[in-house]
């Protein structure tokens, strides 16, 4: 028997167990199998209708790396959001209303599917992956107290060259044996099941770049300046945008990276790279400082107004309207600069240049200096650089030099990170963690000095606008907060260097290179 | 996970329509919700279409010889679960008799999915006995209905010292008007009079009124708000839950 039931959306709080394509990837038609199931339930059309479903992910894809999809379906009747899970769990519904795309979690309706997406996605934004318009069938099958025991979905595509059609069998928690006995039924008919992956969007990185130790070094560094250039065209728009915080930041440190490279590259790089694109990167960096300098205050609040101890959160309210004021300033002429006709240029012709040196990799004297030659020579300087700074740093050293030092290690990192693939792997990892340990204490130094002093001038200029007494308390008791931080982190500096150096550290860098 | 138990010494005041209507929308809201049916009259599970059968009843429950995620059965609804009710409750206090902490076994039970509901409703069967006893100590909030006629109220007084006198952490007591028929003189003085009588206990502001389209429930086999959307009924359970949802 088929009835139709209307005004009722599709399912949820359902294990999909099985996703059925037909056999030839084309449509798969209603009628059969209708009338298959309806040999052994009450087949009720629950609906039939358009629906939008609008695929959702952030810009790194963390929902897909942790194993959720998030979409949000839009039919005539509503709207509402929907979360899956690869796990067999059931999966998480929530009606929604005039959601706009890209936003933050935090728009996603309090309860359950907010909470599944939040922590994943952190601080990114969620963007449109894929939008698509699809035509939903729901059958419900039921028994004979007109209970529903399982639930089919068939999504087909509503224009040409859009996915095949799909057929889902719906487990109801209780109702396993009914879910699988519609399987069974529908592979009868000739349907065949989709794998777990099949379909499946992939996220992969850019190709790992093999090279013998022997080949040009301009060629390692030209692959890696490659990869640099990609990030920054990558991240643009959303930058442009202000999806959120992440794309200035992925774009600086694609900046920073392609700053280090040319510098660890110019025994082998074209003396153009230094005296063009050395500054043309440096503005570039400039450029960005100022707005992610504000996000990091920003994203920093809510931690900081969790030190108050005297003072109520509340109090810091007018510090967070002066930075969201600064920022949207600052951001224009962020915007400006990356508009500008020099940005432009800058984007154009470096392409040009590092396809150039990619058909002619050449060196400053003329002859070819060996990828490992250059790894060797940049990690043994990079590394004796650190050496150097950290033995000068005493309990009195002045902030500066603990700065100095800090960009040092970040040198040694990145020269850890360009030359990678002449690097033995393992002994990399484990210089990589070693240096970590050190820059972690340095950085926790350098961002509570960073905060110290923005916070002080930013009193000032607050005091000067009107703002109350007890905005600049709670901030003195932030700048109490970050003192401390800033001594621990001094105390901790000097076990973590003795860690860096210490004789099996000294041998592993010299076995990668560094120590020589 | 917040607990709700719809609770009355009597029986016939609308616990189990209470039961199904909140549950239906606070799953409609988005939340996960799990109704329990703990009547052995099963009310609540013939009213979502469900067999009211427990695989080894209810001593297998009690016991833990089956875990309480084999017995739940999904409701035709979104996000909205059921664990049915089975004959055998009626046995229910001689199986929690036999268990350790005999008072505290039911919210033992419902703490192995905690993880899985955000809201979860206990309908209970009108009586004081160790089921009582379990629910008071497994709910964080009581939900009462009270027919508004004297007997009614003498009951709700019995009920609070109940709760007074359990031991450990005790419910917040909420309750609320059910089958009022303002019409009758006797039941609007005493909505008038309650909250004066019962300065300690909060009464919801929410009247459920008398109708006709609550005992269609039965017959119709589904919450108010799926076949009665806009009607007066469906408004009362929705002002109700408002006034009770978790934040």
């Amino acid at each position: 028997m088929v009835v139709a039931r209307g005004g009722y959306g599709f399912a949820t709080m359902i294990i999909p167990i099985r996703a059925l394509r037909a056999g030839d990837e084309g449509r798969i038609d209603i009628g059969p199998i209708v009338s298959a199931l309806s040999a052994h339930y009450m087949v009720v059309i629950a609906s039939r209708q358009l629906v939008r479903r609008v695929r959702l992910d952030t810009f790194d894809r963390r929902l897909r790396r942790a194993g959720l999809t998030l979409e949000h379906q839009r039919t005539a009747s509503g709207e509402r959001v929907v979360v899956g899970r690869s796990d067999p769990v059931p999966t998480l519904v929530a009606p929604a209303k005039d959601l706009q795309w890209p936003a933050h979690a935090d728009v996603l309706p309090a309860g359950p599917v907010r909470e599944a997406i939040a922590g994943v996605a952190g601080i990114r934004a969620l963007m449109v992956v894929s939008d698509e318009k699809r035509r939903m069938s729901l059958l419900e099958l039921d028994n004979k107290d007109a209970k529903t025991v399982v639930r089919v979905e068939l999504d087909e595509p509503v224009s040409a060259g859009a996915g095949p059609a799909c057929l889902t069998v719906l487990t109801l928690r209780g109702y396993d044996e009914h879910g699988r006995r519609a399987e069974r039924i529908l592979i009868g008919l000739g349907l065949r099941a989709v794998e777990a992956d099949e379909g499946r969007e992939t996220v992969a990185g850019p190709p790992k770049l093999r090279v013998d130790r022997a080949v040009p070094a301009s060629v390692l560094l030209t692959s890696a300046l490659r990869d640099f250039s990609a990030t920054m065209l990558t991240n643009l728009p959303g930058l442009l945008d202000d999806v959120d915080t992440e794309f200035l930041h992925d774009f600086r440190v694609a900046v920073r990276r392609t700053r280090s490279t040319l510098k660890l590259g110019r025994a082998a790089l074209p003396e153009v790279m230094r005296t063009r694109w050395e500054p043309e990167f440096k503005w570039l960096g400039d450029l960005t400082t100022p707005v992610r300098d504000l996000d990091v205050y920003e994203l920093a609040l809510p931690t900081m107004e969790g030190w108050l101890m005297a003072a109520d959160a509340a109090d810091l309210e007018p510090l967070s309207r002066f930075l969201r004021r600064r920022r949207t300033s600052e951001r224009r002429s962020l915007v400006r600069g990356l508009r500008s006709a020099r940005f432009r240029r800058l984007v154009m012709e470096w392409e040009e240049q590092l396809t150039r040196l990619a058909e002619t990799p050449e060196g400053t004297d003329g002859e070819h200096m060996s990828a490992a030659r250059l790894a060797d020579r940049s990690l043994s300087l990079a590394y004796r650089r650190v050496l150097r700074g950290g033995a000068d740093i005493s309990d009195d050293s002045p902030a500066e030099d603990l700065h100095r030092l800090r960009r040092r290690c970040k040198e040694l990192r990145y020269a850890l990170e360009v030359f990678a693939p002449v690097v033995d792997k393992g002994s990399r990892k484990r210089a990589v963690a070693q240096l970590k340990g050190l820059q972690d204490v340095l950085g926790r130094f350098q961002d509570t000095e960073v905060h110290r002093q923005a916070l002080r001038g930013f009193a000032g200029e607050l005091i000067v606008e009107g703002a109350p007494a007890e905005a600049m308390l709670a901030m003195g008791e932030l700048i109490g907060h970050l003192d401390s931080d800033q001594d621990r982190a001094r105390r901790e500096f000097e076990g973590a260097f003795a860690n860096f150096t210490r004789p099996s550290s000294q041998r592993l860098m010299h076995q990668i290179g560094g120590g020589r | 996970m917040k607990v709700f138990a719809t609770y009355n010494i009597k029986g016939g005041v609308g616990k189990t329509s209470t039961a199904v209507n909140l549950a239906y929308l606070a799953a409609r809201e988005g939340r996960r919700t799990l109704l329990w049916d703990l009547d052995p009259q099963a009310a609540a599970t013939y009213m979502f279409r469900v067999r009211p059968r427990v695989k080894g009843g209810g001593h297998a429950l009690v016991t833990r010889r089956r875990p309480i995620e084999a017995a739940l059965k999904a409701t035709d609804f979104d996000n909205l679960d059921l664990l049915p009710a089975d004959f055998s409750y009626r046995n229910m206090d001689l199986d929690l008799d036999d268990t350790k902490k005999r008072t505290r076994r039911l919210g033992q039970l419902l703490h192995s999915v905690a993880d899985d509901y955000d809201v979860v409703f206990l309908d209970c069967p009108p009586s004081i006995s160790l089921v009582s006893e379990n629910v008071m100590h497994a709910a964080d909030t009581l939900l009462v209905p009270l027919i508004p006629a004297t007997l009614s109220l003498r009951t709700f007084d019995q009920l609070t010292r109940f709760v007074a006198d359990s031991a450990g952490p005790r419910p917040d007591v909420v309750a609320f008007f059910s089958m009022a028929d303002r019409r009758k003189r006797l039941h609007r003085d005493v909505i008038e009079a309650i909250p004066r009588d019962h300065a300690h206990t909060r009464v919801a502001e929410t009247v459920i009124p008398a109708l006709s389209i609550i005992e269609q429930m039965a017959e119709r086999r589904t919450p108010v708000p799926v076949f009665a959307p806009n009607n007066r009924a469906t408004r009362c359970y929705e002002q109700l839950w408002a006034e009770v949802r978790p934040s």
